[in-house]
Formats: C-alpha cells, sequence, structure tokens
C-alpha cells in the first residue's frame, strides 16, 4: 500500500469519527483539511494568477498596462488602516460596475426571456394530442407565481392558484432533497468503496 | 460508550452500503433519455474535434464526481478527441489533471497531442468571457509550465468557435456560468456532467435548450458505463445506492408510524 493510499484511508476513518460525535481526532483531520485547502489555493492562485496573469506580462514582457490592476489590486489592502481605508472604495467601485455590467444583461438573458420563452411553448404536439409536459410546466410557473403575488389577499381563484402554486414548490423541494440526498450517499459510497477496495483490500 | 438512536442509524446505514458493496451484484440498468443524448453527442463529434473538459468541483465530491469523469475522458478518447482540460475552482485543478492523465494513459494519449491541461483561472466569470476573446491569452502556460503556442493541439485554437463544445464536470452551480456567459454571450454549446444535488438546478436550462445534455450523479455515471461498455465505479455503487435509498425510505416510514402511534397514545390518554 502506497503512503498516499494509507493517508488518505486514515483520514477518512478519521472524518467519519464525528458520527459518533466531536471529538479531537475530527478536530485535527478538518483543520489538516482546511490547512490544504488554504495552502492549495494560495499556491494555485500565486502560480495561474498573479504570476500568469500580472507580474510576467507586466515585468518581463512590458505591458505596462497591467499597472492599473496592480495599482487597484494594492488599494484593496488599504483597508488595514482607518487613514487608508477609503482607498479600497475605488476597486470596490471598480469591481461591483463592471460586476453588474457584465452580470445584468447575462443574467435577463439566460435567466428570465430563455426561460419564459422554454415556458411558452405549444400546448399540443405534432399529432394533435396535449403536450402533457408544456401543460405541467405552464400550470406551475403560473400557480407558483400566482403564490408569490402578495398585493391581493389570497381568495378565490388567487386563493386556489396560489395553494396550488405551494404544492408545485413542496414537489420542487422534495425533488430537490431527494437528489441531494442521492448526492450524499454517492459521497459515502465512494469513500467506503475506496475503504474496501484500496485501503483494505477486500474487494475489487 | 453511549449510544443514541442517531448512531444506530449511521451503523444500520454503513451495514447496508458494505454488505451490498461486498456482494459484487450489479443490479440492471436503465439508461435516462437524458444520458443517451449526452451518448449521441459524443459519439456524433467527427474525429479530431476539440473538447473542453472543465473541471468546476472541489476535492470534496470526487467520489461521486470521479465515476463521471472517468467515463466522460474514456468515452472521448476512444472516440479520438482532443481534450483541452481547465479548472475554474482551485480543488478541481490537481484532481482533473490526474484523471486526465489516469485516462490518457488507458488509451495510450500523448499530452500536447491528443489532451492538455491549461490548468485553473480565478474569477470564473472573467474567465469565461475572457476565452471567448482569446483562449491562448488567458491561458499563456498550461498547467505544468508549457506555453500554449509550443503545444500542437492548441494551434488553430484561439476561441470558442474553434471548439466543438465545453463539457462542465461540476458538483455546483459553476456549468450555470457556463451556460450564461460561454453560452449565452459567445454560443458555445455546453453541456454537463454534475453531481446528483445539481440535478434540479440544471434542468431547467436542459428544457429551454440552454444546455445540450447533462447526465447526474452516481446513477448517471452507472448509465454512462454501460453505454461505453466499460464498468466503473458508477456500476460497482448502483446496488449500494438502491440499498441505501430504501434503508432511508424505510426509516422515515418506521419514523412517520411511530409518530402517529405516539400521537394517538398522547390524545387518548
Amino acid at each position: 500500500m502506497d503512503i498516499s493510499t494509507l493517508v488518505a484511508g486514515i483520514l477518512t476513518l478519521a472524518i467519519f469519527t464525528f458520527l459518533y460525535r466531536d471529538n479531537p481526532i475530527y478536530k485535527m483531520a478538518e483543520s489538516l483539511l482546511i490547512g490544504v485547502s488554504i495552502g492549495y489555493f494560495l499556491v494555485i492562485t500565486w502560480t495561474n494568477s498573479l504570476m500568469d496573469l500580472l507580474f510576467n506580462p507586466l515585468f518581463r514582457d512590458g505591458r505596462l498596462a497591467l499597472v492599473i490592476p496592480l495599482v487597484l489590486g494594492l488599494m484593496m489592502f488599504g483597508r488595514f488602516h482607518k487613514r487608508t481605508s477609503a482607498l479600497s472604495r475605488i476597486p470596490i467601485a471598480v469591481l461591483i460596475g463592471s460586476g453588474a455590467g457584465v452580470a445584468i444583461p447575462a443574467m435577463l438573458g439566460a435567466r428570465t426571456l430563455a426561460q419564459m420563452s422554454a415556458t411558452v411553448s405549444p400546448l399540443v404536439t405534432e399529432g394533435g394530442g396535449l403536450n402533457i409536459s408544456s401543460i405541467v410546466i405552464l400550470l406551475g410557473v403560473l400557480c407558483t407565481l400566482s403564490y408569490f403575488y402578495f398585493s391581493r389577499e389570497h381568495r378565490g381563484v388567487l386563493g386556489q392558484s396560489a395553494k396550488a402554486g405551494t404544492w408545485f414548490l413542496m414537489v420542487f423541494f422534495g425533488t430537490t432533497f431527494g437528489y441531494t440526498v442521492m448526492s450524499r450517499m454517492s459521497t459515502f459510497i465512494g469513500r467506503v468503496e475506496f475503504l474496501l477496495s484500496d485501503f483494505l483490500r477486500l474487494a475489487n | 460508550m453511549k449510544l443514541e438512536s442517531r448512531h444506530w442509524t449511521f451503523f444500520g446505514l454503513a451495514v447496508v452500503v458494505v454488505i451490498a458493496m461486498l456482494s459484487g451484484f450489479q443490479p440492471e440498468i436503465t439508461v435516462s433519455p437524458d444520458t443517451l443524448r449526452m451518448h449521441e453527442y459524443i459519439e456524433s463529434l467527427p474525429e479530431g474535434s476539440k473538447l473542453i473538459i472543465s473541471f468546476d468541483h472541489e476535492a470534496s465530491s470526487l467520489p461521486e464526481i470521479r465515476p463521471l469523469a472517468v467515463a466522460l475522458l474514456r468515452h472521448a478518447f476512444s472516440k479520438n478527441l482532443r481534450l483541452i482540460g481547465i479548472a475554474l475552482l482551485s480543488e478541481g485543478t490537481g484532481v482533473g489533471y490526474g484523471l486526465m492523465q489516469q485516462v490518457a494513459a488507458e488509451y495510450s494519449k500523448e499530452y500536447g497531442v491528443d489532451y492538455v491541461y491549461l490548468g485553473f483561472k480565478p474569477q470564473y466569470i472573467a474567465a469565461i468571457l475572457s476565452m471567448g476573446q482569446s483562449i491562448p491569452a488567458t491561458f499563456p502556460e498550461d498547467y505544468v509550465g508549457q506555453p500554449v503556442d509550443q503545444l500542437p493541439l492548441m494551434t488553430g485554437v484561439e476561441t470558442y468557435d474553434d471548439l466543438a463544445g465545453v463539457i462542465s464536470v461540476a458538483d455546483g452551480s459553476l456549468t450555470t456560468h457556463w451556460i450564461e456567459y460561454g453560452g449565452g454571450q459567445y454560443g458555445v454549446r455546453v453541456s454537463a456532467f454534475g453531481t446528483a444535488a445539481m440535478v434540479t438546478t440544471y434542468d431547467p436550462y436542459l428544457n429551454s435548450d440552454q444546455m445540450y445534455a447533462m447526465v447526474g450523479g452516481l446513477r448517471g455515471a452507472a448509465e454512462y458505463e454501460k453505454l461505453i461498455e466499460i464498468g466503473g465505479s458508477g456500476a460497482r455503487g448502483m446496488l449500494a445506492q438502491t440499498c441505501s435509498h430504501l434503508y432511508v425510505i424505510l426509516l422515515i416510514v418506521i419514523g412517520n408510524v411511530l409518530y402517529f402511534v405516539s400521537r394517538r397514545k398522547g390524545r387518548s390518554s
């Protein structure tokens, strides 16, 4: 057994000890995970981001325009002192402004217009039959929207529609939770498979 | 050592999963239309087509991501597709590189010619948008520090227009950014291999044709392994998955029965 499998197996078991209760062995494994993750992130960010995209092009290739992001980045450190903290507002404003400018049209297109377009699809198939999926989606959207309409009291038709909306929401939450349980089970099964085959060598 | 009911619940689940895994039995798997669509998509690509495989996940989801990624890479390499690996989450960087190297070795694929790994870029939205303008400018060097213009596979690869598509191997909502920015603004075809927890997030995009195809969770991996006729962790884990789900359902039923019985007793007393 190689050393990496041994370490991975012991750490997996250490994490599983939390199922009994919080304990120092679990804490050690958890702290190790956090420390390694942060260290890995710092190294990757330094090499793939700061070196590749800023320092090498600026100081090696002489791309002077990169002085602007370098200065903006340094201004962020102004937050560490009261007298210079106002400086950090400029790069934050640039970030928010450019971020919103990029995100708003993209979100509007992908999450609103394209989704609305997908909702408005033919309710009858080419063969003349009912398109059940489209009808369910249309009803689901209308009923759920009516549940979130708070300008009138939920009575009469609006009340019935809002109630149906809550059912659609419950079905969605149930499905999402079911998939989440499935996902967590898969993670557990993956670790058990590793323990049985690679670590303990009880299964192929 | 004081054992409570939750300990017995965990212990029961562990017993169920271990017995299912040790039995070695693999149940019959029915392939879903979504998985079939992804398989047909890869099958339809001509030899030599270039695909971006983006490892958009953290290390903690590796047990679920690994069978999905391995099945995808095996199929793509067996079809002689040219793969460009990247990572938009830092923890996926090493994992993605390791998986590509492992599967490439199975098919005797050569680095730089049949596949490359460009590594990680932070700020995923900026990275996706930047690649739409120039992939070599976004990734001037590959993961191991080799200049991208010296890699034969990258010859002629400038933007998304030079690629057959992007496949995001993801455990979170990063695929939606590929759809919104890569697909929405640059028209690149986006597909995903995702964890089961993300299926309901991706479904609306699949329904609206903003995402081309999706394979989800361990079950999706098992279905894909069946289609490419190569066994893997997905198929091996299906019995354990089924048994663990039955165990959870059983616990829910028992819990509800006990609840109603205790409520009835409370009323009568």
